[in-house]
């Protein structure tokens, strides 16, 4: 049972530096208000950074969850 | 003495890892995503370094040695190197560190980085660095506080004591630290605490390294040279050798204990062949500039050697343009 409703989800583990950052972005422009977007991601710096740079854009962290062996889910709600 | 090197690394491969310490982030970041929290750390540990380093020079515990300005060298090299950057996912101590944490993609831009600088150094591209090199321009220095012969600073052009410009230089940057509004970052070790610890152990470096035989401090391009020279013609390990293989294990050590290790692999391999071209483009545009991010801005611009400021200029310059092809034209 998924812990939200999840409306889109992109995998970024493995990706150079700053491909998690951006993908990210660019997936939220896409999206619409109320959705959630999921990312898999299991790099400690885009880690910590992502969620600063969506807060920014006005958009809601739901939760950075670990999810195993440095990896983390981040759900992000859109404005 | 050159084994020295090795616990040195391992110290700052540790710093690197627990504060993500990468000046292709710090440059980058500013211009794409409007974030300035480690550009800030650039900026602090810039500032204090030149006044430890001001401070252990004066006590005669180090000679300060400024790359020569090379206007052709800096310039070009470090466009280059700042293009070849972003490609490669990280700066020269970014790709470094990256190793030790099991980032493979880190792994294909450091051999390619390092076969390239070493090429440009002594092999096929040695040619052109022979012609860069004539544009090299040194000055001479009576304080004992520098080298006799060494590249121009700014109070050397100043005509200035060396403490006054390097107290308004770092109180500038530390203006800029202290006096605008900082991005926000969870992080384990805060900027501020890493600049002040990198600000003590480079002089320490210095003093380490020196007594090796070479005079400079931390750096991260000659080591990359070093590793392959004794890999391929069996030289031995210069320190700056032994500093690199301290870094990746140090944060090797520092992502296994935060359970950041992991093999990292992109799903697109296309990536590998944009790192080794990026890992490319830095070992060419390092040798070329006469340093890297951290031989010429980390450990040059702190010496206020003009060649390590114009070279940084350059280095930020390539950054950006490659960054916004990349990723910010949306």
């Amino acid at each position: 049972m998924a812990k939200y409703e999840v409306t889109k989800t992109i995998d970024v583990r493995g990706e150079v530096c700053p491909v998690p950052d951006v993908e990210t972005k660019r997936a939220l422009k896409k999206m619409k208000s109320g959705e959630i977007l999921e990312v898999l991601i299991d790099y400690p710096m885009s880690k910590e950074r992502i969620p600063e740079t969506v807060k920014k854009l006005g958009h809601e962290v739901l939760e950075i969850e670990e999810v195993g062996g440095s990896e983390w889910k981040i759900y992000i709600k859109v404005k | 003495m050159a084994w020295t090197g090795i616990i040195l690394g391992l110290i700052f491969g540790i710093i690197l890892q627990r504060g993500r310490i990468c000046f292709n982030s710090a440059f980058r970041d500013v211009k794409l995503f409007k974030d300035n929290y480690l550009m800030k750390f650039a900026a602090m540990v810039i500032a204090l370094q030149t006044l430890t380093f001001l401070l252990f020079a004066q006590f005669g515990w180090i000679t300060l040695n400024p790359k020569p300005l090379n206007w052709v060298g800096n310039i070009i090299g470090g466009y280059i190197f700042g293009l070849g950057m972003v490609l490669a996912g990280g700066c020269a101590s970014g790709v470094t560190y990256r190793t030790g944490e099991g980032m493979t993609t880190a792994w294909f831009a450091a051999i390619f980085y390092g076969l390239t600088a070493y090429a440009t150094k002594a092999g096929i591209f040695k040619p052109w660095l022979d012609w860069v090199s004539k544009f090299n321009m040194k000055v001479e220095y009576t304080t004992p506080i520098y080298s006799s012969k060494a590249g121009p600073t700014l109070p050397s052009v100043l005509h200035l004591n060396p403490w006054i410009v390097g107290i308004i230089f770092a109180g500038l940057l530390l203006w800029y630290t202290f006096g605008t509004k900082t991005t926000k970052r969870q992080s384990k070790l805060g900027i501020k605490t890493a600049a002040v610890i990198l600000a003590i152990l480079a002089p320490i470096a210095w003093i380490a390294s020196a007594a090796s035989g070479r005079n400079y401090g931390f750096g991260i391009t000659g080591g990359w040279i070093g590793l392959f020279k004794s890999f391929l013609a069996g030289s031995p390990l210069s320190w700056e050798a032994w500093e690199i293989i301290g870094i990746i294990i140090g944060a090797m050590i520092s992502a296994k204990l935060a359970g950041e290790f992991k093999l990292r692999m992109p799903k697109n391999p296309i990536t590998y062949l944009q790192v080794m071209i990026g890992g490319f483009l830095m070992g060419l545009g390092a040798v070329t500039a006469g340093g890297c991010n951290i031989g010429h801005f980390f450990t040059g611009v702190p010496q206020m050697a003009i060649g390590s400021i114009i070279a940084s200029i350059f280095f930020i310059l390539g950054n950006w343009t490659m960054a916004w092809l990349l990723f910010g034209r949306d």
